[in-house]
């Protein structure tokens, strides 16, 4: 018996289309409230569930494809190419240019996405500097993609986490692993790799309920921190490649979520390790059985020239002729 | 940035007197260079101020604009930065060659003023969700002479003092339409409050120390800098805004150490300002000064 399996259609079933047009300073609250609130001292520093993998593409030569949480970016680095602008040209460093791109559909809001490529490209430069040994191609230019398929916050931070495989897997040589995580204090609760979600609640209303203490009372009213930092980090030596904050911050809790961060940052580094390990082995397990194969090959071509040797070439041509079945003599 | 090319012993130079505290031109680590500044030289605008730091020059014009305010922060006016690196400052600039640059402090000035507490975009409002004021912030680049970060900011934070918003006397509600009536009197306006707008403090690293007010060659000598932007809030530094740049790394210690100094650098640039801008404003009539810049 057949069995029609309902759609739903919330068209139909009554709900308006879009819910808001706009966000009231009202549904700001609204939204805020409606978050998981953290407190003021997250007890667990762990990044969210991560998926690497690199060299995703077969195209280029380093790409690599990370999903963190409900983002998801796609890097590509091409190999090193001459330097184009001769302006741009340095005395002993390449250049590194690195462009974001949105995908139509990986954010709600299209409006701002020009000024976030800007910003996000320029940052994520900033942060991969660092890393790159850039005193190998001099008068060269190392050209990084980043496609953003899907944004949940931390963009920033996946980004260079997901630059930083796509480096290793293009075989640039590089100082160390970077890694990258961001953290965020909004009301006095610290947000750990927060989502779009309690980015746009800082970015878009800019605090603007940091200001609501100290409107007409007292001003001595409890000021209301709220910022974002996103920190970069290569561990080996210790090293701190980027840190970017915005918001106001007073100096102790900057340095609060910069521990914060580093923590994360840690744990993100045994992740990424490990994928790239794997993708080691399973290149040189790849590499071993083309070897094998290739030697197979090479065994079978040395028969068939040793049957040649011995049997003199006329005869070694008549008995390697097959009959063609549809013609007859 | 503009670049200077240095010999390897130049660089020793420069990089053994930062280690004794005493820098080619004589400064300590804390030191900065000596500074010209003069506000109100630009007669089409509403605000300017011209700032030299040794051998930067930065003149910024602040131009307004009525617009209607974003529907997410009604009661909030808008700023908009724009840097132009003209060629005079370095042939390198000819063309779009400035462009990176020019984008780099337009998103360190954006980032550092886009906290309401850091900037208090309320005292730009005129009615709540219907209209603002829009203030343009050009900045232009005379002169490249190193730090531009911090010669850029605190010419912003002079000129914004120097702005002269026309005094908005009556508006009438027709039909929930607003008119606005605009004071002809260019001496009846409203000024901002400046007291929390940030400024930018560019913290070098050179060899294993830190040093503010880095000159051109001071800076290709710098493996990574960090610029703090300070915001002073009830006689309290705080960061609303800060990134590192350069191209290196530092170890999480030194960057303590370095947003320390920046800190407390940028708390003593904002009083000196303060004072300086606060002593110009008095002297008025023939008291006033000559104006000793170029334009004029």
């Amino acid at each position: 018996m057949l069995r029609v399996t309902q759609t739903k259609n919330t068209l139909l079933d009554g709900a308006t289309i879009a819910e808001d047009l706009y966000t009231t300073p009202k549904d700001c609250e609204e939204c805020f409230d409606s978050l998981e609130l953290p407190g003021k001292n997250p007890t667990k520093l762990c990044p969210r569930s991560t998926f690497v993998r690199a060299g995703v593409l077969t195209t280029v030569r380093g790409s690599a494809y990370m999903e963190y949480g409900n983002t998801k970016v796609l890097a590509i680095v091409a190999p090193p190419h001459e330097l184009m602008r001769a302006s741009a040209r340095r005395m002993n460093m390449g250049v590194i240019n690195c462009f974001v791109n949105f995908a139509a559909f990986a954010t709600g809001e299209l409006e701002s996405v020009p000024e976030r490529e800007k910003h996000l490209g320029s940052m994520l430069t900033k942060a991969l500097e660092p890393v790159v040994c850039r005193t190998e191609f001099l008068n060269f230019q190392l050209d990084i993609r980043v496609l953003i398929l899907d944004d949940d916050g931390c963009l920033l931070s996946t980004a260079i986490n997901c630059c930083g495989v796509a480096l290793v897997e293009c075989g640039i040589s590089t100082y160390d692993l970077i890694t990258a995580s961001s953290a965020c204090i909004y009301r006095d609760n610290v947000f750990l790799n927060p989502s779009a979600k309690e980015e746009e609640l800082l970015r878009k209303h800019r605090g603007g309920h940091a200001l609501a203490g100290s409107d007409n009372s007292s001003p001595t009213a409890a000021l209301q921190e709220h910022g974002l930092i996103t920190t970069a980090s290569m561990d080996t030596f210790e090293q701190v490649a980027q840190c970017q904050q915005g918001g106001y911050l007073s100096p102790a809790t900057y340095v609060k979520l910069l521990d914060y961060t580093l923590t994360i940052n840690k744990s993100l580094r045994q992740i990424i390790r490990r994928v790239l390990t794997a993708r080691v082995k399973e290149q040189h397990e790849l590499d071993v059985r083309e070897k094998a194969e290739s030697a197979l090959e090479d065994q079978r071509l040395a028969e068939i020239i040793e049957r040649l040797k011995q049997q003199g070439l006329d005869d070694f041509i008549q008995t390697n002729i097959k009959e063609d079945p549809f013609v007859k003599r | 940035m503009a670049y200077v090319a240095l010999s390897e012993a130049e660089k020793t130079f420069i990089l053994h007197g930062v280690e004794e505290d005493f820098r080619c031109d004589g400064r300590s680590r804390r030191d900065y260079r000596p500074m010209e500044l003069e506000t109100a030289l630009v007669s089409n605008a509403s605000g300017s101020a011209r700032l030299r730091l040794a051998n930067t020059d930065i003149l910024v014009g602040i131009k307004t604009e009525i617009d209607v305010p974003d529907p997410l922060t009604p009661e909030f006016g808008k700023l908009e930065f724009f840097v132009d690196c003209s060629a005079n400052a370095t042939p390198e600039f000819e063309g779009r060659g400035g462009s990176d640059l020019a984008q780099e402090l337009v998103l360190a000035l954006e980032n550092a003023y886009e906290s309401p507490l850091a900037f208090d975009y309320r005292t730009l409002c005129l009615i709540p969700g219907q209209q603002c004021w829009k203030l343009y912030i050009d900045i232009l680049i005379l002169e490249c002479g190193g730090n531009l970060h911090d010669a850029v900011s605190l010419a912003a934070k002079a000129a914004l003092h120097n702005t002269k918003l026309p005094r908005v006397t009556a508006s009438l509600l027709d039909a929930g339409v607003t008119d606005l009536i605009i004071s002809d009197n260019p001496y009846d306006c409203t000024r901002l409050t400046i007291d929390t707008v940030p400024l930018l403090v560019t913290v070098c690293k050179i060899g294993d120390y830190c040093l503010v007010d880095p000159s051109a060659e001071e800076e290709v000598c710098s493996p990574v800098s960090i610029v703090v932007s300070v915001s002073m809030r009830n006689g309290e530094a705080f960061l609303s805004g800060s990134h590192m740049t350069g191209g290196g790394a530092m170890h999480r210690d030194t960057m303590r150490n370095c947003l320390d100094l920046g800190l407390s650098i940028g708390e003593q640039l904002n009083t000196l300002l303060a004072k300086m801008l606060k002593q110009e404003e008095e002297r008025v009539g023939p008291k006033r000064p000559k104006t000793v810049g170029f334009l004029k």
